[in-house]
């Protein structure tokens, strides 16, 4: 409580006694009552002797009271001039005008409370600026470079555009500009808004702040205090069952007890699994387990803690961090015809999810050269026999500096491992113990359960419970019908990893130097046994590369080791060459890709930023913010901090050192004037109310109805509602149905009146895969038309399909919406109950996507009429261009077996009685789906089949016949066959379009009709 | 005619609802007008409610009068002047004409629209003063339709049939477009014919004895009355509490109450004494007293105001027709 008043201060205190005057102000509001209610009472004038008997005293209600000594202090305590942590003014008053050098930290270790130093560093600025001194801004993370003097405005901008920087500054680089800057400015003050913290081991920021002092003649002052509350990663571990990233806080600051929770993203962003973490209160190290399967921590590409807003609690990963490289290398020439019979390829399947295979298309020698040169941490040998000396050298050296060599057997190896093979091999001195054979191999294998064996084939025995296979499952199918046996000798027990059920090793391995070297004494094509088919065989290689070291620790060492074992062999002269020319090798620098900024996020590459080599090895710099370099598959990535590093609070005794935190001086006097204002509207209020004038005066009522009002605004502004709510109310646009319309007047809606374009909206922005369309037909029953292209076909089948549409609403209960014009392969279709496709010659068929639709459609009960329109030219055995053209689309199509519509087809019978189906012609045959066949002897008047005819193909042009133009006249002339008139035929067609539609709606409900008597008769008994 | 314009001139200011009473002469002019504006829906609602009240106060029997109303046969001795002679020479017998018996009463009406009469609370359905005239020109209505003649007490002409109600309104409205200072809320002190009848409209906040002196001077003329007692539902009940400050309508009065539930208790004590003293100077008089509250609909009051007129007047007429049959 002490502490809260000592940061308040008054400007103007001695108007605090006026305080003391509020107990009188008290006083006097206590006898003041509030002006009593008028009102008119005409029986007064007959009563007005009834003197009051009891005259209670009229008493200010006690919460009024409150609130006008409140109103009062308030005045009093803002006119005092308070403010609130008064010592940010104090550097601007003293020595305001003494020339300004600004010195901010602007690393990742900044960023965590970044707008609290850019406040106080304007402040500072505008302080200054007020007393007219020159100013001049270093900020650490930028190039260095001398900064000339400048307005406080100018820095103000700088320093709104400032931003930190995904690396620790390097306050040293800076050192000579400031000190050339204070010696061209004397007397000038510094003043360093550091981070407070620096890499533990490298105390250089003392010395920083020692020549700040000297340069300044001791007139430096710092802000800064360790963030406590700021954590860091430095280094990441993609370990055996997860990641561990290793958290850090700068020792020597007050810490406090910790946790949070670190978090892995994949490249994309997508958070791939969490740990969590805590750390004791001074603790600067903990660990946090990110468990996550191999596949997953591959694909980690960064790692950060949440809620840390820093660079410096990001950690990115890179290739280094994440799967090993599998090399391959099989001896046998692969036929990339038969891929089953490559021996690579069960191991190529085993390993590719968990590792990245290389399989160098080359010589066995030459592929396992390149397999070392791209640092693969895994070789895999699949049958190789014999390799050239020099390669052999190189492949050991490998080994030994960490290297995981894994063979397996075959003819080759067989063959190279026997006393013969090694001379066959050409290898002059050749060991028969071979240094890449964990074991000593006797020459020739055994065969189990062959055509001239007695033995069955072997199984595997269980897995040694302390071996690198303990826990896997090892199957009873597994069967080893041929192997490679070692020689027995006193260390293979301990070399054994699996063996057969007999007691026959088949995985031996050996450790040599830092390496490994592991041999299946099966093949690794099936071969010899079932064991590379077996989820076994998938489970063991995983554990094998999981030994194997990252890929970074084998670069060096590896090039190093195999140098010396070239010089020692005095053969290798060209892998000498090789060694001595490491330039010529190294590839070219990566360029920056990503880069993080200060906060931690993603920007682009800054001019600044550099490519970095790719052996690059350090930590982020200027040159080198962190971020990834070069291209994705191998590219670097450069973090702030490097795994083990540790932060430090820098000291800062012996320097004017002030915290950052409380550095925010805020006048309270505007909140507190604005405090009474409020206070003392509510007690106009509540004087307005006691008296009871509110709302009896008209002016009273205009001020409630304005604070109505303003209200009402200010919600309505607040909320964005009603706008959305309009827009949404214009967008749909609902027809309403004619039917009220006595027939023979103009029909309101016309084809003609509308735009063309309107029918064929483009798809708006699809909500859940269905676009506003797909709403709009969903909301009301509509008749739809394929749109051809052709633009004379398209507004007949509209016009048509509006003339059939007011038809309906006349004559029957259904009344369509607006017909929609569908293009099938985009447009969902399941939304209209009836499909009119108007064939057209010429035009491209419908895409394999329509059709598909189209299909599905048609089963989901769906009507599609198809009309080539060409009964007119129509000739016996000749095929018109429209006939045509529907072949060629109903190709494709799942079509039952269509007929000539019958005469009891329910289609002449669903609304109106009807013995054929014309249109603008009534000359063409009506086809239909197939029904099945009458029953013996019945005879019913209508048949129909299990639904609705999923097809109606005519040439009858029925649209033609119905559609109606601006006026509600018919649109188009009718072709008579000269049985009917003009009218009759148009009636007729309109009835054929009426019974189609209500066909497709009722199904089959007419032709059970015709059972009705039937039924009935049975009811009544 | 003088004392009527006065009248209107504090309708007019009675129908401004919640108007001060200092300022009630500064826009009298203005609310006069307002006032005749509503005189037609004032008219209409009289209308209404004579309509609602018809049929209670008929008079039809054969009489002295203009109207035909039914032929009798000739009685010998009867004078020969009175035989209808083209009714006779239909048949054999001779026929007298009879006439409808209209023995037309005459019915004073006096509504007081003095200042106190503009008061409108809250829970009222009209003001006192809209209210009276309402009641007052619906019942108007109702008795001209009965074929009485009705005149405003003090106007001193009186008129029948049915566009009586229109003619009182007009006279109304004539009165308050010609507005003048503010007027005692007593009935005048005129002389009215004997036997007729007075119908007193007034909210009766006057000192009981000046009333009675009013009364009497009628009474002694031989009318007999009604007394229409209007009041708001606020000065029936005072439903107020804490510290108000009260005045009359017309300014001329002011009291603070520190409490107001207090006073309350008092002045609804005082109150039934003023009823319970003007139910005495009515019934010293014979004249009845009806009390009529503005949250209830004016056809209550017109209805049993018509009532109590319609006993009197029924003996008469059948003594009246006594005496016709003997003349």
């Amino acid at each position: 409580m002490i502490g809260w008043f000592a940061s308040l201060s008054f400007a103007a205190p001695l108007t605090l006694l006026a305080l003391a005057a509020l107990p009188a102000i008290w006083l006097l509001l206590r006898v003041t009552p509030p002006a009593p209610r008028h009102l008119v009472f005409p029986p007064l004038k007959l009563f007005a002797h009834l003197q009051p008997r009891r005259e209670t005293p009229a008493r200010t209600p006690w919460w009024l009271t409150a609130l006008r000594l409140l109103l009062a202090a308030c005045v009093i305590l803002a006119v005092a001039g308070p403010v609130w942590n008064p010592r940010a003014g104090d550097d601007a008053a003293g020595q305001a005008s003494a020339p300004l050098a600004l010195v901010i930290d602007s690393g990742a270790a900044s960023a965590h409370d970044w707008a609290r130093r850019i406040d106080l560093a304007s402040r500072l600025a505008q302080a200054a600026g007020r007393a007219g001194a020159p100013i001049a801004l270093f900020a650490t993370a930028e190039a260095p470079a001398p900064q000339a003097p400048e307005t406080a405005a100018a820095i103000s901008r700088r320093l709104g555009a400032l931003a930190p920087q995904a690396f620790a500054p390097d306050r040293l680089a800076w050192r000579d500009h400031i000190r050339a800057w204070l010696q061209a400015h004397p007397g000038a003050r510094v003043v360093w808004i550091s981070d407070g913290v620096e890499l533990a081991g490298k105390p250089t920021s003392r010395q920083f702040a020692s020549d700040l002092t000297d340069a300044s003649g001791g007139r430096l002052i710092i802000y800064g205090d360790a963030p406590a509350a700021a954590l860091a990663l430095a280094g990441v571990v993609n370990g055996a069952d997860g990641l561990e990233a290793r958290i850090i806080r700068p020792a020597g600051a007050a810490l406090g007890p910790a946790q949070g929770v670190a978090r892995a993203l994949d490249m994309r962003g997508l958070p791939l699994g969490e740990g969590a973490f805590s750390l004791a209160s001074g603790e600067v190290e903990t660990q946090a387990r990110i468990n996550l399967p191999i596949e997953m921590r591959n694909r980690a590409a960064r790692i950060d803690i949440v809620g840390q807003q820093t660079a410096q609690a990001v950690t990115l990963l890179d290739r280094r961090n994440q799967r090993r490289r599998v090399g391959l290398v099989t001896g046998v020439t692969s036929d990339l015809a038969q891929p089953l019979l490559s021996p690579t390829w069960y191991v190529d399947r085993a390993l590719a999810p968990t590792a990245e295979i290389r399989e160098p298309r080359m010589g066995a020698s030459a592929a396992i050269g390149a397999l070392i040169d791209e640092q693969a941490s895994v070789i895999i040998l699949a049958d190789v026999g014999g390799l050239e000396p020099a390669m052999r050298q190189r492949l050991e050296a490998w080994v030994r500096a960490g290297g995981v060599l894994v063979r397996f057997a075959g003819p080759r190896l067989a063959a190279a491992a026997g006393p013969d093979g090694g001379s066959a091999a050409g290898g002059a001195a050749h060991d028969p113990r071979d240094r890449l054979l964990p074991v000593r191999l006797r020459g020739d294998g055994r065969n189990l359960g062959g055509a001239l064996s007695w033995e069955t084939p072997k199984t595997l025995a269980p897995f040694n419970r302390e071996g690198p296979f303990a826990g896997i499952d090892a199957p009873e199918e597994i069967t080893v019908r041929r192997q490679l046996l070692a020689e027995p000798d006193g260390d293979l027990p301990g070399r054994t990893w699996a063996s057969l059920a007999d007691g026959t090793p088949v995985v031996t391995a050996r450790r040599d130097g830092e390496g490994l070297l592991v041999l299946f004494h099966v093949t690794a094509d099936p071969s010899w046994s079932s064991l590379p088919m077996s989820g076994a065989f998938v489970q063991m290689l995983q554990r094998i590369v999981a030994m194997a070291p990252d890929t970074t620790a084998l670069e060096r060492p590896a090039g190093e080791k195999a140098g010396q074992n070239a010089g020692q062999d005095a053969g290798q002269n060209t892998e000498e060459a090789g060694e001595d020319a490491p330039a010529l090798a190294r590839p070219a620098a990566l360029p920056p890709r990503r880069i993080l900024d200060g906060f931690g996020l993603w920007r682009d590459p800054p001019a600044t930023a550099r490519g970095v080599a790719a052996d690059f090895a350090g930590r982020a710099s200027l040159a080198h913010p962190a971020g990834f370099y070069g291209p994705v598959a191998a590219g670097r990535a450069v973090n702030v901090l490097e795994t083990g590093d540790a932060l430090a609070a820098i000291d800062f005794s012996g320097f004017e050192a002030r915290s950052l935190s409380a550095r925010t001086a805020r006048e309270l006097r505007d909140p507190l004037l604005l405090l009474a204002l409020g206070l003392f509207l509510a007690d106009c209020l509540a004087t307005l109310l006691l008296g009871g004038g509110l709302w009896r005066r008209r002016l009273g009522k205009t001020a409630a109805l304005t604070a109505l009002a303003l209200a009402a605004g200010l919600w309505t502004a607040a909320s964005p509602g009603p706008a959305r709510a309009q827009g949404m109310l214009n967008t749909p646009q609902y027809q309403l149905p004619d039917s009220w319309r006595p027939p023979g007047q103009a029909p309101a809606p016309t084809p003609r009146a509308r735009p063309p374009a309107k029918p064929p909206s483009p798809p708006r922005t699809p909500v859940n895969g269905f676009t506003a369309r797909d709403l709009d037909a969903a909301m009301e029953t509509r008749l739809a038309y394929v749109i051809t292209g052709d633009a004379q076909v398209d507004a007949v089948s509209r016009a048509g399909l509006i003339g059939l549409g007011e038809a309906l609403a006349q004559r029957t209960s259904f009344e369509p919406a607006e017909p929609a014009g569908v293009n099938p392969s985009t447009d969902e279709l399941a939304f209209y109950p009836v499909l009119y496709w108007p064939v057209v010659a010429g035009r491209p068929a419908p895409d394999a996507a329509a059709l598909r639709k189209l299909d599905s459609y048609m089963k989901g009960g769906g009507l599609v009429i198809f009309d080539t329109r060409d009964a007119m030219t129509a000739r016996p055995g000749v095929t018109t261009p429209e006939g045509a053209q529907l072949q060629r689309m109903l190709r494709t199509l799942d079509l039952p077996a269509l007929e000539p519509a019958p005469q009891d087809h329910v289609l002449g019978k669903a609304f109106y009685l009807l013995d054929n189906f014309p249109g603008r012609y009534s000359r063409g045959q009506t086809w239909v789906e197939a029904l099945p066949r009458r029953a013996n002897g019945e005879r019913v008047p209508a048949r129909g089949g299990d639904g609705v005819t999923p097809v109606i193909i005519t040439s009858n042009d029925w649209a033609a016949a119905w559609a109606v133009d601006a006026s509600g006249l018919p649109m188009l002339p009718l072709t008579t066959d000269g049985h009917d008139s003009e009218e009759r035929q148009r009636e007729l067609a309109l009835r054929v379009g009426v019974n189609v539609v209500i066909h497709a709606l009722t199904g089959n409900y007419k032709a059970d009709q015709v059972h009705l008597p039937a039924l009935l008769r049975r009811l009544g008994q | 005619m003088a004392r009527v314009r006065a009248q209107a001139v504090s309708v007019a200011g009675v129908l401004a609802p919640g108007t001060p009473g200092d300022a009630a002469a500064r826009g009298a002019v203005e609310r006069a007008r307002d006032l005749a504006g509503r005189l037609p829906r004032i008219v209409l609602e009289a209308r209404r409610v004579a309509a609602s009240v018809a049929g209670v106060h008929g008079r039809r029997r054969a009489g002295v009068g203009e109207n035909f109303w039914q032929f009798r046969p000739y009685v010998p001795g009867e004078s020969a002047a009175r035989i209808d002679w083209r009714r006779s020479g239909r048949d054999d017998r001779l026929h007298v004409r009879q006439r409808e018996w209209e023995a037309a009463q005459t019915v004073w009406l006096w509504v007081n629209l003095s200042s106190s009469m503009g008061f409108r609370s809250s829970l009222a359905m009209d003001s006192k003063a809209g209210r009276a005239l309402t009641l007052g020109l619906g019942l108007a209505g109702a008795l001209a339709e009965a074929g009485e003649r009705v005149g405003l007490l003090g106007a001193g002409q009186t008129s029948g049939g049915s566009t009586a109600l229109e003619r009182l309104a007009g006279a109304c409205a004539l009165q308050l477009r010609e507005t003048g200072a503010d007027q005692p809320d007593l009935p005048p002190e005129v002389s009215v014919a004997r036997a007729a009848a007075v119908v007193l409209v007034s909210d009766f906040l006057n000192p009981p004895h000046m009333l009675a002196a009013r009364i009497r001077a009628l009474a002694h003329q031989g009318a007999r009355g009604h007394l229409a007692l209007i009041a708001d539902p606020v000065e029936e009940t005072f439903p107020f509490s804490g510290q108000i400050m009260l005045e009359t309508t017309d300014g001329a009065a002011r009291l603070r109450i520190g409490d107001a539930s207090g006073w309350g208790e008092g002045y609804r004590a005082a109150l039934a004494r003023h009823r319970a003293e003007l139910a005495e100077i009515a019934a010293r008089w014979g004249w009845s007293l009806t009390l009529h509250r503005t949250d209830r609909p004016a056809s209550e009051a017109a209805l049993r105001l018509l009532s109590l007129m319609g006993a009197p007047v029924t003996s008469r007429a059948d003594d009246s027709r006594a005496r016709g049959s003997g003349a």
